[in-house]
């Protein structure tokens, strides 16, 4: 489907923009995918929804949510499953009720599985279908398809997801590249159905059940096709992709950043760390 | 001779009771420096350096909680470790086998919901339903109480209070904060009186200790503490009646333990 076609559907309204990485949540540079996540909505002052379900609802991503989109003009709120008790917040009626949704990355089995239990899986499909932006990075984009490859139990795997968008997402294609093996392995298992592979900064966007276009955040972020070759091996082709406006020049990686935090509670797991 | 001993071992570990220890408010995530509830909870294991594992599930993981967990179970009177859910990459390879080899588990408060969805979708659920079997003592607060239960009345999302089902080891209904939350005591009643089945609310400070399925007695960290057993009757609403507390300080710490929890 080439990009031209793709704009052909556009009368649908039911759009997805599924990241393989960046955004705010990796500490991306520029701002480039998260601006067009709002820019998606034709709206001049769009709702737009933080989910961090994925990570557990971490503080961290919460401020930089605001920290990326509060001045911006836009109405940004989150959406923290675990804090339902203290933000008082009807989770369903507040998702319908945005522009746009974003979705953080994480741990996609728990993610799919709190989602279950809130009735979120189904507020998400009916928001999709009124037109409602979805967005998302890694378990945030690869929910949407039947099925993708997820860290969620330790060692990569495929994860069944909501099946919105036929086919499957790998992502972190550069930054993981241990999730490609796998995924390649579970195509030709049968255990997905062939789909897309894409880096960090990389995005595909879909409109309706169509592939619209693939943007990017930098040069040289790809998204791959990917699909069994029918003599027991996959190929992969290279989709183009449109460097948007406010790229990041210098074509540097999306940089994950290794917070005090995360090095804290590894200390604390090896038993090496002193509190006093 | 090595025969002789690892039978002795395998008997006395047959004869660890199954226990849970649902606290209604309490222990380190609510009451920093008044230890009573966690101190009862570890020497409930009978093993000298007890190995304790905190699940944080139903606050996501917070690495907050997880950072005052270790701080509360300091590594000179037990072993201390924990399960995140949300980083299997980096942490416990199996947390089946982690768990069975405990002596205690201490499950975090924050959104029941969530927790169980958590729990299920990582086979937790089964995993803790034989650590309990196997006499592992189970224990928690708050959301942490509400899920060993088959019922439960929680007020952790928006709009009035609610009955959820929790994950039926304890073949009662629960409520936590029961004193305290403005509300949380006639919800508890309606529901039972609605045909939940009967069952406890702990106020703050209150643990309610099972061995099996039945309540062996209640204890508490704080002096006036005070837990209800609720049933229905026949011809329709529910009585509630109050329950003997023991307090676990000396009566000359009581002051001493009220003061730790106003600072």
């Amino acid at each position: 489907v080439t990009p031209e076609e793709g704009r052909g559907a556009s009368d649908d309204p039911r759009r997805i923009l599924a990241m393989g990485g960046g955004g705010f949540t990796m500490d991306e540079r520029t701002p480039a995918l998260d601006r067009f996540v709002l820019e998606l909505t034709g709206k001049p002052v769009p709702k737009v929804c933080f989910l961090p379900t994925a990570s557990g609802d971490p503080r961290e991503q919460v401020t930089r949510f605001y920290e990326r989109f509060g001045d911006w003009p836009c109405e940004p709120s989150i959406l923290s499953l675990f804090h339902l008790g203290r933000d008082r917040i009807d989770p369903v009626e507040h998702l319908l009720a945005q522009e746009a949704i974003y979705v953080g990355g994480g741990s996609m089995r728990n993610m799919l599985a709190i989602w279950r239990e809130h009735a979120i899986d189904d507020a998400m499909r009916e928001a999709w279908s009124r037109g409602v932006v979805i967005a998302g990075l890694s378990a945030g984009a690869m929910c949407w398809f039947d099925g993708g490859i997820s860290m969620s139990g330790g060692a990569p795997e495929a994860v069944r997801g909501l099946g919105l968008l036929e086919g499957s997402l790998t992502v972190h294609l550069d930054s993981e590249p241990e999730r490609l093996h796998v995924y390649c392995a579970a195509l030709l298992g049968g255990e997905l159905p062939p789909g897309y592979g894409a880096d960090d900064g990389a995005a595909l966007l879909f409109a309706g059940s169509e592939l619209s276009e693939c943007v990017a955040s930098r040069p040289g972020a790809r998204v791959l096709r990917i699909e069994p070759d029918g003599a027991g091996g996959v190929v992969e082709s290279e989709l183009p992709v449109r460097l948007l406006p406010e790229a990041d020049a210098a074509g540097g990686a999306a940089e994950l950043s290794s917070s005090l935090d995360v090095s804290e509670l590894r200390g604390l797991r090896m038993g090496r760390h002193r509190w006093d | 001779m090595t025969g002789l001993c690892r039978g002795f071992t395998l008997s006395a570990m047959r004869a660890r009771p199954a226990q849970i220890v649902a606290f209604g408010g309490g222990g380190f995530s609510t009451e920093w420096g008044n230890t009573l509830l966690d101190d009862h909870v570890l020497a409930l294991t009978g093993v000298d350096h007890p190995r304790v594992c905190f699940l944080p599930t139903a606050s996501g993981d917070a690495d907050h909680y997880v950072v005052r967990f270790y701080r509360a179970f300091a590594a000179g009177r037990c072993e201390p470790s924990h399960i995140s859910l949300f980083r299997r990459e980096t942490g416990v390879g199996d947390p089946r086998a982690h768990l069975l080899e405990q002596d205690l588990v201490y499950v975090g408060g924050g959104s029941l919901v969530s927790l169980l969805g958590t729990w299920r979708a990582h086979g937790i659920d089964e995993a803790l339903r034989e650590a309990w079997q196997a006499g592992v003592v189970l224990c928690g607060g708050s959301a942490g109480s509400l899920c060993w239960f088959t019922h439960a009345i929680s007020a952790f999302h928006e709009g009035p209070p609610r009955r959820l089902d929790g994950l039926g080891f304890l073949p009662w209904s629960n409520a936590v904060h029961y004193e305290e939350e403005a509300g949380r005591r006639g919800a508890f009643e309606q529901a039972i009186a609605d045909g939940m089945l009967p069952g406890f609310g702990a106020g703050d400070g209150t643990a309610l200790h099972f061995v099996g399925s039945e309540l062996l007695e209640v204890v508490s960290s704080r002096p006036n503490a005070r837990a209800h057993f609720v049933c229905s009757e026949d011809h329709g609403g529910a009585v509630e009646r109050e329950l003997p507390v023991r307090y676990l300080g000396s009566p000359a710490t009581a002051v001493h333990a009220g003061e730790a929890i106003a600072a």
